[in-house]
C-alpha cells in the first residue's frame, strides 16, 4: 500500500515497476558476472604456462659408446724376445759345438729345433692377431647394440616428453577455461532470461499505462 | 568519507533495527508515504497536451513548421514509458543499499533515497522527505529527493543514469559475494581431486588436498608431524608443502582476481567489506555487519580508477585473505588418510620409537 502511494497511477504500475526493477538487478548483476568471467577467462588465456617437457635436455649418449676391442695391439714384443732367446740359444749352441769338435749333424739338428722355435713365435702371433679380431667384432657387435638401445632410449623419452605436454596442457589450463567458459555460457543465459523478465513486467505495466496517457487527454 | 560511512553505518543500523517500534511518538503520529510520484508528474500534462493539439489543428503554432508543438507533443506521449523506465532502474540502483554485505563507503544520499522510495519507518512526508519526478522541456526527466537527512537535495537525471548502465557501471557499487566466490575458487585450484567436489559445485564436508602435496618420507611414508592433545597423548598429523601449493594455487586467484578487476567499482566494494583488513570469516559472522576498511578503505569518488599499484595490493590481499580464510582448513590439523596412522597414540613411546629409528636409520 505504502509503495503505491509512492509511486502513484494505479496500483499495478507500482507491482510491475517493483518487478521490472528486480529483473533489471538480475540483468545489471548477470551483466557483471559475464565480465568478470570474461576478465577471468582472458587471464587464463593469457598467462597459459608454458608446460615444459620434462625430458627436453635428454641427450644421446651414443657417441660416448667405443669398442674397447677396436685396435687391440699383438704383443709382438714378447714374440721378438722369444725369437732373440731362440738365436741366441742357437748361437750359444753352435759355439760349445764348435769348442767341443762336435758333427756338423748336430748342429743341423740345433738350426731345426731354432726353425720351429720360430713358427711356434710366429704360431702364437697369428692367434693373438685372431683372438683380437674376433674380439673387436664382439666389441663393434656389442657396441651397436648399445648405441642401438640408446637411441631407442632417446626415443622413447621424446615420446613420453610429448605425451607429458599434450596430457599436461589438457588437463591443466583446458580444466580451468573450459569450466570458466562453460559459466560464461550459463551466465549469459541468466542474463537473457533477466531481461525477458524485465520486459515482461514492463509489458504488464505499459496496460497500465492507458490511465496515465489517457488521463493527458481527459485532463 | 569517514563522515559518509557512519551516516551510512546509522541508516543501515536503524533501518534493520526495531527501535523506531518502541518510539511512542512515532508509532502515535501520521506515517504518510503518499508521495504520489506519476500523479504529480503527469498532473498538468492533459491540459498541456490538449493545447499543443489545438495549436496544431487551428494553425496557431509558434512558427509556421509547428516543430516545437510537435516536438512538445513526442515527448509527452514518449514520457510514461520514460518514466516507468526510469523508476525500475532507479529502484533498482538504490535497492543495492539495502544489500546485506552494502558497501558503506557509498554515497550515503543513496541509502536515504532507497528508504524513502521503499516505505522505510523514519521516512515519510510526516517525517518531513519529499519526492518529485519533474518531466523536463527537453524530454529528460528527473527526480528529486529531499528531506531531513540530506544535506543538500538528491537529484537524478535519467538521461545519467542511462549513460551509467550503458557504460556497465552503476549509481551504487554492488559488493561481489566473496564466500561464494572463494569457496567456489577452492574447486578451481587444482590441488582437489575432482571428486572432492559435491553435486553443488562446493568442496564435500571430507575433501581433503591431494596426497601429491603432502611432504613425505624419502621410503615413500606421509613425514607427520605429532601434536600433543592432552594427557601424554598425541595424534599424527600430515604435513603440506605449502610452497608448492602455493605454487600451484597463485595463477588461479590471479586469474579471479583479474576477473574482479573487469569492474573496478565491485574490487572496490569487495576490498572496503572484505579483503582490506583481512579479517577472519568468523570475524564477520560475528560482526552485526560486515567489516568495512574504516581508514585504509578505498574511495569510489577518488580511487576511480585504481592506480596500478593498488591493483597489485589487491591481488596481494585477496590472496592472503583466501590462504588464511578458505584454504588453511585444509592443510592444518589433518589426519592421516591410512586408518593406523591416525590412531591416538602414548607420546612418550612414540617419541622413543622415533630416537630408536633415527639411530637405527643412522646406524649410531
Amino acid at each position: 500500500m505504502a509503495v503505491s502511494a509512492i509511486i502513484g497511477g494505479v496500483s499495478s504500475i507500482a507491482g510491475g515497476l517493483f518487478g521490472s526493477s528486480a529483473a533489471k538487478k538480475a540483468a545489471a548483476a548477470a551483466a557483471r558476472e559475464k565480465r568478470r568471467l570474461q576478465g577471468k577467462l582472458n587471464r587464463l588465456e593469457k598467462n597459459r604456462q608454458e608446460v615444459i617437457n620434462p625430458y627436453e635436455d635428454v641427450k644421446s649418449l651414443s657417441s660416448m659408446i667405443t669398442n674397447p676391442f677396436a685396435n687391440l695391439g699383438v704383443a709382438t714384443g714378447a714374440a721378438e724376445i722369444k725369437i732373440e732367446e731362440a738365436d741366441i740359444s742357437l748361437a750359444n749352441s753352435l759355439d760349445t759345438i764348435r769348442a767341443t769338435g762336435a758333427s756338423a749333424g748336430g748342429a743341423t739338428a740345433l738350426a731345426q729345433a731354432a726353425l720351429r722355435s720360430k713358427k711356434g713365435v710366429a704360431a702364437s702371433i697369428e692367434q693373438q692377431e685372431k683372438s683380437n679380431e674376433d674380439k673387436a667384432a664382439a666389441g663393434e657387435q656389442q657396441m651397436q647394440r648399445a648405441k642401438m638401445a640408446e637411441e631407442q632410449r632417446i626415443q622413447s623419452a621424446e615420446a613420453a616428453g610429448k605425451q607429458f605436454v599434450f596430457g599436461a596442457t589438457e588437463s591443466r589450463e583446458q580444466g580451468a577455461i573450459d569450466r570458466t567458459y562453460g559459466e560464461l555460457q550459463a551466465v549469459s543465459g541468466a542474463q537473457a532470461q533477466a531481461k525477458a523478465d524485465q520486459t515482461g513486467a514492463m509489458t504488464g505495466m505499459f496496460g497500465s499505462l492507458a490511465s496515465i496517457g489517457g488521463s493527458l487527454l481527459k485532463q | 568519507m569517514e563522515k559518509n560511512l557512519n551516516k551510512n553505518l546509522f541508516l543501515q543500523q536503524f533501518n534493520e533495527s526495531d527501535a523506531i517500534a518502541y518510539n511512542k511518538d512515532f508509532t502515535s503520529g501520521i506515517s504518510d508515504y503518499n508521495f504520489q510520484l506519476l500523479d504529480n508528474a503527469y498532473r498538468n500534462t492533459g491540459r498541456v497536451y490538449a493545447k499543443l493539439k489545438l495549436a496544431i489543428d487551428s494553425n496557431r503554432c509558434q512558427e509556421e513548421t509547428c516543430a516545437y508543438e510537435l516536438a512538445e507533443i513526442k515527448h509527452l506521449q514518449e514520457a510514461p514509458q520514460l518514466s516507468l523506465d526510469f523508476l525500475s532502474s532507479l529502484i533498482a540502483e538504490l535497492s543495492v543499499t539495502g544489500d546485506p554485505n552494502f558497501d558503506l563507503n557509498n554515497d550515503s544520499k543513496y541509502t536515504i533515497a532507497n528508504s524513502i522510495i521503499s516505505a522505510k519507518p523514519g521516512f515519510s512526508k510526516s517525517d518531513g522527505y519529499n519526492v518529485y519526478l519533474d518531466l523536463l522541456q527537453d524530454g529528460a526527466q528527473q527526480i528529486v529527493f529531499i528531506g531531513p537527512a540530506f544535506e543538500e537535495p538528491l537529484v537524478i537525471n535519467n538521461t545519467a543514469l542511462n549513460a551509467l548502465a550503458e557504460s556497465n557501471t552503476s549509481l551504487v557499487a554492488p559488493t561481489p559475494d566473496i564466500n561464494k566466490d572463494m569457496l567456489r575458487l577452492l574447486t578451481e585450484v587444482g590441488i582437489f581431486s575432482p571428486d572432492m567436489v559435491g553435486e553443488n559445485g562446493e568442496l564435500t564436508a571430507g575433501a581433503k588436498i591431494t596426497e601429491e602435496y603432502v611432504i613425505m618420507n624419502p621410503d615413500g611414508t606421509p613425514d607427520y608431524e605429532i601434536i600433543d592433545i592432552g594427557n601424554g597423548k598425541g595424534r599424527n598429523i600430515l604435513k603440506y608443502d605449502l610452497d608448492k601449493i602455493e605454487k600451484k594455487v597463485t595463477p588461479f586467484i590471479n586469474a579471479e582476481v583479474a576477473g574482479l578487476l573487469s569492474s573496478e567499482q565491485d574490487a572496490v566494494a569487495a576490498w572496503n567489506v572484505y579483503i582490506s583488513k583481512g579479517t577472519s570469516v568468523e570475524e564477520d559472522d560475528q560482526m552485526a555487519q560486515n567489516a568495512n576498511a574504516g581508514d585504509t578503505s578505498w574511495s569510489y569518488t577518488e580511487d576511480l580508477p585504481l592506480m596500478q599499484d593498488k591493483k597489485v595490493l589487491f591481488e596481494k590481499k585477496y590472496k592472503e585473505y583466501f590462504m588464511n580464510n578458505y584454504l588453511k582448513q585444509f592443510t592444518t590439523n589433518q589426519l592421516p588418510t591410512v586408518q593406523a596412522d591416525a590412531a591416538v597414540f602414548d607420546l612418550a613411546e612414540a617419541k622413543k620409537a622415533k630416537a630408536q629409528k633415527f639411530i637405527d636409520d643412522n646406524n649410531l
